[in-house]
């Protein structure tokens, strides 16, 4: 190794260490990290007049405007995960956005109620001494269940949308 | 503090600074909603569960309202005053908000310029739907209306008719209503300015809605005159038990304009009964019931004739009712 090289590795080391010093929040057990952002649609006009709709963080909302949670998780052990499971809670202010979910690679389900999970079409609630399927505003938590093992090094994202009520 | 043990329970958790609940029109300004994601796994047989950073968004104050015509075109004389449309305006918006109201008579499209009265806005206080002595008036900066999300208040416009206004000119007067925040495009943000200091944004009416009413002059005078002929079983014209009374009641209308939806309705006197199969309007029977034809006996309280006249003209004039009653 050159020393041109040693010194590029100590810089993307240093770099690596400040960056989880400077974001502080991406919380880990043993080898597993998982990280959420929100962001928000914002159209834009570009130099040549055409309308763009692009991702920024969200930080302020209003009534009726869509927020995109994504999470990002990784194994940066040595050893394979199994089981792995990623559930977030859908606020009451919000209403999961039919067919917004993206999770490659994973099963996805619902929950009305935090505590039992199903795929969309098999959940039901009960209302006016009635069970019917479940709609989107009934739902409370959305989860992705992986299919395989998340190996070594590996990392995946998951990805749904809300609309504020 | 709250927030903090909230996270750790890794909910979703909304921390409501206002003591609004949820509300039909959206989620209150203020609110804050916090996202935690949960991962759960297991490594070498051991489970375990790890929690992400926790998101955080802040609701802002949407600014926005509806206002709708509540009268329907306004039937009035040439020099009438004070006449009267009614206004709901609602609070759309997801904070509390205060409006400014403001009258324009002067509206392109119409045959004559309404003239405002001289206190020409008014609260419909007493909820009657029509200007009355218990209205509140309007003061500009005084009493300005302060909205809730979702609440509403009823609002008067005057407006006075010249008095060489004709038969059928129609006049538009408008209610303009506008946020005391602000107004202009969608979109467009007050930082700091919404409730409990968050930014407040103008929603989809840009803060300001502008709706028209509607007079109609109409020049139309409605008489109605009953008078009763009597024979009695003899050949005679006696009202003794047994004789026949026949009423008749003309509507006559006189002007150049329409009488909408007139209705004639007469108590069958006491000590009298209505002789059934006997009620007429303009010589054609009508049957009692209550059915597609223009009249019936009404035997629900007191036993009433009704005939709906629906539109007459001074050309369609006049109409005539018949009915026979039995002297007891």
């Amino acid at each position: 190794m050159s020393e041109n090289q040693k010194g590029k590795t100590m810089i993307s080391r240093v770099t690596a260490l400040l960056l989880l010093l400077a974001s502080g929040i991406a919380m880990s057990q043993g080898t597993l990290e998982v990280q959420t952002t929100v962001q928000k649609e914002a159209v834009t006009t570009n130099e040549d007049g055409e309308r763009i709709k692009e991702l920024i963080p969200a930080e302020t909302v209003v009534p009726g405007e869509r927020v995109v949670y994504t999470i990002t998780f990784r194994n940066t052990g040595e050893e394979p995960a199994d089981d792995v499971i990623i559930t977030n809670p859908i606020s009451e202010e919000l209403t999961y956005v039919q067919g917004s979910a993206f999770g490659p690679g994973m099963e996805l389900q619902f929950s009305v109620d935090g505590q039992s999970f199903g795929a969309a079409e098999d959940l039901t609630v009960e209302e006016d001494g009635e069970t019917r399927t479940a709609t989107p505003e009934d739902y409370t938590h959305i989860r992705w269940v992986m299919q395989s093992d998340l190996s070594a090094g590996a990392q995946g994202t998951v990805r749904f949308s809300a609309q504020l009520n | 503090m709250l927030a903090r043990i909230l996270a750790a329970a890794s909910c979703g958790v909304v921390l409501c600074c206002l003591a609004n609940p949820a509300l039909a029109e959206g989620t209150p300004a203020g609110t804050v909603i916090e996202n935690t994601a949960t991962l759960s796994f297991e490594l070498d047989g051991n489970p375990a569960t790890i929690t992400s950073n926790t998101t955080s968004i802040t609701v802002v104050e949407l600014i926005d309202l509806a206002v709708t015509l509540q009268s329907p075109q306004t039937l009035v004389s040439a020099g009438d005053t004070n006449q009267a449309l009614l206004f709901s305006v609602v609070n759309t918006g997801n904070g509390t908000e205060t409006f400014q109201l403001a009258i324009n008579s002067t509206v392109s499209g119409d045959d004559f310029d309404p003239v405002p009265s001289t206190v020409s806005i008014y609260f419909d206080s007493d909820g009657s739907g029509d200007f009355t002595a218990g209205d509140i008036p309007y003061v500009p900066g005084d009493n300005d209306p302060v909205l809730a999300p979702d609440a509403s208040v009823a609002i008067l416009i005057l407006n006075d008719i010249p008095a060489d206004r004709l038969n059928g000119d129609v006049g538009f007067s408008e209610l303009i209503v506008s946020s005391a925040t602000g107004s202009g495009s969608p979109g467009d943000d007050f930082a700091g300015q919404g409730d409990g200091g968050v930014t407040a944004v103008l929603g989809t009416s840009g803060g300001i809605d502008t709706v028209r009413g509607e007079y109609l002059v109409s020049d139309v005078q409605v008489s109605i005159q009953k008078s009763q002929t009597v024979s009695d079983p003899f050949g005679g014209n006696e009202p003794v038990p047994g004789a026949t009374i026949t009423y008749t009641i003309e509507v006559s209308v006189t002007g150049s304009g329409t009488a909408v939806g007139g209705i004639v309705e007469d108590v069958i006197p006491t000590f009298t009964t209505y002789v059934p199969g006997s009620l007429t309007l303009d010589a054609g029977t009508l049957t009692d019931a209550a059915d597609a034809d223009a009249g019936e006996l009404n035997t629900s309280t007191t036993p009433t004739i009704v005939v709906r006249l629906g539109d007459v003209t001074a050309t369609g004039s006049p109409r005539t009712v018949q009915f026979d009653v039995l002297i007891d």
